[in-house]
């Protein structure tokens, strides 16, 4: 017999292991197509892994439209490579897809859009993705649903103001069947958030509208499974925010925390590192 | 002629007794009032949202409600509902192309003395901009309803300017709207097509003229995309002059359309578009006179046609 402790160490390397299957897919997909923004993918794979294949959200591969999934919206469209890589995988559409990412005749673009199996709106423009959502969730409550809705943020998508609207609305709303998170990588595209437009304390501002807020450590998948695996019990009439702290890069050492990562793309040399890296674990 | 119910009130009571029967309908204003919506309010209480002066959320929630099956109204004053949250309806509702129906109050110079900031002279431009639109623009009554079940009945999104107050009756309720335009008469010398209120303005010219033996047709161009393009090639075809006549900034608007459809046929036929000049208006006064204030009384469009 396994105690639950090394269930759950079993499954922590597991969700590691594919963490970074997920990462080595976005190298490589970022590589062949010549563009494609790896700082900000890598930093939201480890909180896409725990919703995906850590028994989080409700859905089904064979059936993308089943009208009990759990919806998730990736509002930081322009991660899209890694859920891409996490929805191929898990059967959505054919992985040779990934091959062909942003090229001719592909279905899968820079940013998502609803022809592709598997993504619920089309993002790319940031600010949009939780007011989304938060039409969904107010359809669930409206129609006695039980699905649950999820939006992932960047920090820097925070800026814009329509992020704010939906946030107030939210709340007021009592939308407790919503889930925001931010993926707080403390960058923007041209520098640290805090040289940009200081945002802090950003707990505080989502607390005031209203919003449960939990701060976690995002590349923690015990952290996360902590916070995602009571989202469905939670007895609060609020809406949640989780905060997770994360690294633009994380995962490959000289990506971490540069800002010109936001979309470079590595040469052979940095390939051979990045690959190298990505594979030790 | 007969004058019939206001605008508005035409309106919100084709909404009521589609939402009576469907529970799916949502109404969404920002902060936005009507008197008939007073009832819609009491009667539908779920079925109703003030979601506050927040129009690019209220696009985007409306969006959500779209993509879990509702057909959703939303509803402001023209320019908030169409240059502030554009982005949001490019996006949201044109891109995945949901049934979602942009209510529009006030066109052209309804709110004349709030200024530019409420003056709805661009929207028509930029609203045709959007691939997978449809823009309705009624003249009357009837038109008003019949526009509000087309946009129900819609799969993709609807826009819908909406004028206030009581005007006289143009068509009957039984009238058939698939056309997008209507030939309301015809004429020798021109063809006004026009648009909104201003198609009154047009018959009201061309009763004019009519005393001074000009005959003159008057086209009501209310389905302003998708056009119907083989329909206006038609009215083009049997006219010796046009003019195109709308409440709105020249640039863009259905003076615009119509100079497409003329250079991509290669039809070589005078036009003359009578609209607002292209700058903002910071001018007081009534709709009326601002109206006359850039030629389009009565009296300043005969003295165009006529080159006085």
């Amino acid at each position: 017999m396994f105690s639950t402790a090394t269930l759950m160490e079993d499954n922590i390397q597991k969700l590691k292991e594919k963490a970074n299957f997920v990462r080595r897919q976005i190298l490589e997909m970022v590589v062949a197509a010549g563009k494609g923004h790896i700082g900000g993918a890598f930093s939201c794979t480890d909180i896409l892994v725990s919703l995906y294949y850590g028994d989080v959200l409700r859905f089904d591969s064979s059936n993308p439209n089943w009208d009990k999934r759990d919806r998730f919206i990736l509002s930081k469209g322009h991660t899209a490579a890694a859920l891409y890589a996490i929805l191929s995988d898990l059967g959505y559409f054919p992985c040779t897809e990934l091959n062909n990412f942003q090229k001719e005749n592909c279905i899968l673009g820079g940013h998502p859009d609803r022809k592709i199996p598997g993504i619920e709106a089309d993002t790319g423009s940031l600010g949009h993705g939780l007011g989304i959502g938060i039409g969904l969730a107010l359809s669930a409550k409206l129609d006695k649903k039980d699905f649950m809705t999820f939006v992932l943020m960047g920090d820097g998508e925070c800026y814009e103001g329509s992020v704010w609207e939906a946030a107030m609305f939210a709340s007021h709303h009592k939308l407790n069947n919503l889930v925001g998170i931010v993926d707080k990588n403390n960058l923007c595209i041209l520098d640290f958030t805090k040289n940009c437009v200081n945002m802090e304390p950003l707990e505080d501002k989502w607390k005031s509208f209203g919003w449960d807020v939990i701060t976690i450590d995002g590349h923690s998948f015990e952290e996360l499974d902590s916070v995602f695996s009571k989202v469905r019990s939670r007895q609060s009439e609020k809406p949640l925010m989780i905060i997770a702290n994360t690294i633009k890069g994380k995962g490959v050492s000289f990506m971490e925390n540069k800002p010109e990562w936001h979309h470079s793309v590595p040469n052979q040399e940095q390939l051979e590192m990045a690959r190298k890296e990505l594979s030790k674990e | 002629m007969t004058i019939d119910k206001d605008l508005r009130d035409a309106f919100f009571d084709e909404l009521y007794n589609l939402a009576k029967n469907d529970p799916q309908i949502m109404f969404l204003t920002a902060d936005m009032g009507a008197f008939g919506l007073v009832k819609f309010k009491q009667d539908f209480p779920n079925q109703y949202i003030n979601v506050g002066i927040a129009e690019q959320n209220m696009v985007s929630i409306a969006a959500g409600l779209a993509l879990a099956g509702k057909k959703v109204f939303i509803y402001t004053i023209i320019p908030f509902i169409t240059q502030r949250c554009y982005e949001q309806i490019n996006v949201d509702l044109c891109g995945m192309n949901l049934p979602v129906t942009i209510v529009g109050v006030g066109p052209g110079f309804t709110y004349a003395s709030d200024g530019p900031t409420h003056h709805a002279t661009q929207d028509i431009a930029i609203m045709r901009a959007l691939p997978e639109i449809t823009i309705l623009n009624p003249s009357d009554a009837a038109s008003v309803t019949a526009f509000v079940y087309i946009a129900y009945k819609n799969s993709g999104p609807t826009y819908i300017r909406l004028d206030k107050g009581k005007v006289p009756e143009i068509y009957k309720k039984t009238n058939n709207f698939s056309d997008g335009l209507t030939e309301l008469s015809q004429g020798k010398e021109l063809t006004i097509i026009a648009t909104g209120n201003m198609v009154r303005r047009a018959l009201e010219v061309a009763e004019e003229l009519k005393k001074r033996n000009i005959s003159i047709g008057v086209v009501d161009l209310y389905r302003i995309k998708p056009l119907n393009e083989e329909k206006i090639l038609g009215i083009i075809d049997n006219s010796k002059r046009l003019v195109t006549l709308e409440e709105n900034n020249i640039v863009g608007g259905i003076g615009s359309a119509i100079s497409e459809i003329l250079s991509d046929n290669g039809k070589n036929i005078p036009l003359k578009r009578m609209a607002i000049p292209d700058e903002h208006c910071f001018k007081s006064g009534t709709r009326e006179s601002l109206q006359a204030f850039y030629n389009l009384d009565i009296n300043g469009i005969i003295k165009n046609i006529l080159g006085e």
